[in-house]
């Protein structure tokens, strides 16, 4: 009965919302947005008149040839600052709450992995690490950045502790890399706050539109994001794997 | 339509939130509630006949017709918070399941 | 020269440096929470750039006389609690900076999405604060209604940069402005993003989390939930209310009933329960309604004094209601029966942040509440006195029936509670204040509603 009840009101509710939406004559059809009218089009052109050109334009508003990259860490940096923030204190909240083990030791899972497994992801282990920093240094050029990036780090030290059920990292010196990342992150920012203007600015040249070593701070910038992401998950998923305490 | 179609995706989780009395299903229905809010997110930004908004050596001038890139870094912002959430409710499980010996809400003994 | 970033920043570089050291941590909190408070007083107004480009593609801040009081009231109660608690909650002092940094970065921002960015922030620090209760249920009831609000929150915001191509406030202002929209095009974003703030401002009918949350706090998370997080939601609601959404119509009769039927609600529980945290929490809940509904008819000052009332005087009783409770082991008004006849100084203090709430003369309480019944005279908006008139005169009949439970002793003695000379003097200290207000009320009328300058600041910024 309460089932019932739910569907008719969930569904419902989103019938309303979908009649009100398609009723809107600003709300636009799917695959008709106008560039021109939103703020992204200024992001597209860098704010310059002329167009830019891949690997001739020198200098530009905002380095990085993958727009996106441009819009997460250098117009609208202060948001990944932020979402920096979140994933630091949810990685601090889940060591607050699993982690009150005096002696901590592997939880105890009931499959044995066999010796092939585990030489076999020793050997992936270090090509994984190889793709991430890949990702991670050119995040200003292709498709991946910082997050894609210290994500497959994070995968590569799972992959470890799933093949082998007496693997643990050393959860010390992930502490020690988060940490110290995510204050350079903040003080590169007050750092252009004294060099330049204002709060995150970005303080050295920013080069050619399309090479390697381009766009001042940023790749730096992604580069301290990818270390600290892929610390955190790996404190993480240390956390779950670790005998519960006794409450 | 796909932005309907993520809509009703966003009130399946709510109907699923609504009803489920086990944990890990509720922490499940919020995740699906978050994957229908990111893809209307994306598909809100979509030009017809627009390539992805990265400069190569193919597609090198900012003249072309570009899919709107904005969308795109708020999802990345989206789903690294969502991830943060997930994990803080999983562990929070974890803590009910070793306090109270069972998953589901309706045996648990909190005034 | 003070940037007003630096409320934000340092606070969060202590919290990535806190981690480091366990020692170190509360030193590090406790420095930072005065230098915080103490920067709030000197902040340069106007808007402040961030990362140096021009006005509405980047992110900015924004400061007027309004952010200022906010910024005052918000790091200033953190103080206070932060140094209540810091021998017993060591472990949690990172969690507490990251929570000072989501807190200031709220009242600071001018950019929609990072609204939405602090939101998350300033939810997770309160999810991990709640999580010192030892209930993870509660917590966990509190961190799914969190996260669907703060989802309905980014749902209608992602409309409303579909319909106008912008994410920053003022910019998103202006463009309602000048474009001839009609107003039923805008209820469902701004039904949804209002939904979305309400479920952590505790309106109704989204805070079924409070109830778990704030019957079995403790010193740590009862005043920061009820009193901080309280007063810099209802602020940032307040904001958004006045500015962007300007309710009318068919949403604006909803709304209001949706308020009314909370003020109702929550007065009605308070009355029938026997606990003094009950009683404590559904009296915030009401209060947090009767906040929203000033804001709605446009009535700024006054809403923001009443906001920093209950802030002082919620963070008080829970202050000293929790404390008793540690030593007590439960809170019902009987087992905490003539607390006060042994402890006299926080009894009066008590007395006096009870009174307020409802409003006697000789309190601040009083005073607001009869400028801000007035005003809404004016606006004709009779029903809307006589519901606040009826449920202060329920509000005053159970204050005043807990008040004597808690002064004077029945037969059966209790054991004598100790309260800290720290407690006595800061707890007195916020008495003080309510009562000063209460009976010299003439400061409080220098400020008026323009202490909101947004409309200002669109102003010279397009037409200038």
């Amino acid at each position: 009965m309460k089932k019932i009840l739910a569907f008719i009101l969930t569904m419902g509710l989103g019938a309303l919302v979908i009649i009100s939406l398609s009723n809107n004559e600003f709300f636009p059809e799917f695959g008709m947005a106008d560039l021109t009218e939103r703020v992204s089009i200024e992001y597209i052109t860098k704010g310059s008149a002329l167009d830019v050109i891949f690997n001739q334009t020198n200098n530009p508003e905002s380095g990085p040839a993958n727009i996106v990259t441009s819009i997460v860490i250098d117009y609208r940096s202060f948001d990944t600052l932020g979402e920096v923030t979140v994933l630091f204190i949810s990685s601090l909240g889940i060591a607050l709450l699993l982690g009150g083990a005096a002696i901590p030791k592997r939880l105890d899972l009931n499959f044995k992995p066999n010796f092939m497994l585990r030489v076999g992801s020793r050997a992936l282990f270090s090509i994984i690490i190889m793709t991430g920093v890949y990702v991670i240094s050119h995040g200003h050029l292709t498709p991946g950045g910082g997050f894609p990036g210290g994500t497959m780090i994070a995968s590569a030290f799972l992959l470890l502790y799933l093949a082998d059920d007496q693997f643990r990292a050393k959860i010390k010196g992930f502490k020690i890399m988060e940490s110290i990342a995510g204050s350079l992150y903040v003080i590169i920012g007050l750092i252009g706050l004294i060099l330049a203007d204002q709060f995150l600015e970005n303080f050295l040249p920013n080069g050619t539109v399309g090479v390697l070593i381009s766009s001042g701070i940023l790749p730096v910038v992604y580069i301290l994001i990818g270390l600290k992401v892929g610390s955190e998950i790996s404190g993480i998923i240390d956390h779950f794997l670790t005998e519960e305490e006794v409450l | 339509m796909i932005q309907y179609a993520a809509i009703l995706l966003i009130f399946i989780g709510l109907y699923g939130l609504l009803t489920n009395r086990n944990i890990i299903k509720i922490i499940i229905s919020l995740n699906i509630i978050e994957i229908g809010l990111n893809i209307f997110i994306i598909s809100i930004g979509f030009v017809f006949d627009g390539i992805a908004p990265i400069m190569t050596s193919v597609n090198n001038s900012s003249a072309l017709i570009y899919v709107d890139p904005v969308p795109q870094a708020l999802v990345l912002t989206a789903i690294v918070i969502g991830v943060g959430t997930t994990a803080l409710g999983l562990a929070l499980a974890k803590n009910i399941h070793s306090k109270y010996k069972t998953l589901e809400i309706d045996e648990v003994e909190e005034s | 020269m003070m940037n007003p970033i630096f409320l934000i920043a340092f606070p969060l570089l202590a919290a990535f440096l806190s981690i480091l050291s366990k020692k170190l941590a509360p030193v590090l909190l406790l420095l930072i929470a005065l230098l915080n408070t103490v920067m709030a007083i000197f902040i340069p107004m106007g808007i402040v750039g961030i990362g140096g480009f021009s006005f509405p593609y980047g992110i900015n801040l924004y400061v007027d006389t309004y952010a200022q009081i906010g910024l005052l009231l918000v790091n200033g109660l953190f103080t206070v609690i932060a140094i209540l608690n810091i021998k017993k909650y060591k472990a949690y002092s990172s969690v507490l900076l990251v929570a000072l940094t989501g807190l200031n970065g709220l009242l600071l921002t001018g950019d929609l999405f990072n609204l939405f960015v602090f939101l998350e922030i300033s939810g997770i620090a309160a999810y991990l604060i709640t999580s010192s209760n030892k209930k993870p249920l509660s917590t966990f009831h509190y961190l799914v209604m969190g996260s669907v609000g703060s989802s309905l929150y980014l749902f209608g915001l992602i409309i409303l940069y579909s319909m106008f191509g912008t994410l920053n406030f003022m910019d998103m202002i202006h463009q309602i402005q000048v474009a001839s929209i009609d107003y039923t095009d805008l209820i469902l974003p701004f039904f949804m993003m209002f939904v979305g703030l309400g479920v952590e401002a505790k309106l109704l009918p989204f805070n079924s989390w409070v109830k778990g949350v704030l019957k079995h706090s403790n010193t740590l998370s009862g005043p920061m939930v009820a009193g901080v997080y309280a007063a810099a939601i209802s602020l940032v609601l307040g904001r958004l209310i006045h500015n962007l959404f300007l309710f009318e119509g068919k949403l604006y009769l909803v709304v209001v009933v949706l308020l009314v039927f909370g003020i109702v609600l929550g007065e009605a529980m308070a009355f029938a329960s026997d606990d003094v945290k009950e009683i404590l929490l559904y009296s915030s809940i009401s209060q947090a309604c009767i906040t929203a509904l000033l804001f709605v008819h446009g009535v700024i000052i006054w809403a923001v004094y009443l906001i920093i009332a209950n802030g002082i005087s919620k963070t008080l009783m829970f202050l000293v209601t929790n404390r008793a409770e540690e030593q007590t082991g439960n809170a019902k008004m009987d087992s905490l029966q003539g607390l006060f006849s042994n402890n006299k100084v926080i009894g009066i203090a008590f007395t006096i942040a009870a009174l307020s709430v409802i409003g006697m003369p000789l309190f601040a309480g009083f005073v607001i509440k009869l400028n801000y019944l007035t005003v809404l005279a004016h606006l004709d908006q009779l029903v809307v006195i006589a519901i606040i008139l009826l449920s202060s005169i329920v509000e005053g009949i159970y204050f005043i029936r807990l008040l004597i439970k808690l002064w004077y002793p029945k037969d059966t003695d209790i054991e004598p509670i100790k309260f800290h000379l720290s407690y006595k003097i800061i707890l007195g200290l916020m008495a003080a204040v309510l009562l000063v207000f209460g009976t010299y009320s003439a400061p409080l009328n220098q400020l008026d509603n323009s202490i909101d300058q947004v409309s200002e600041e669109i102003e010279v910024i397009f037409h200038g």
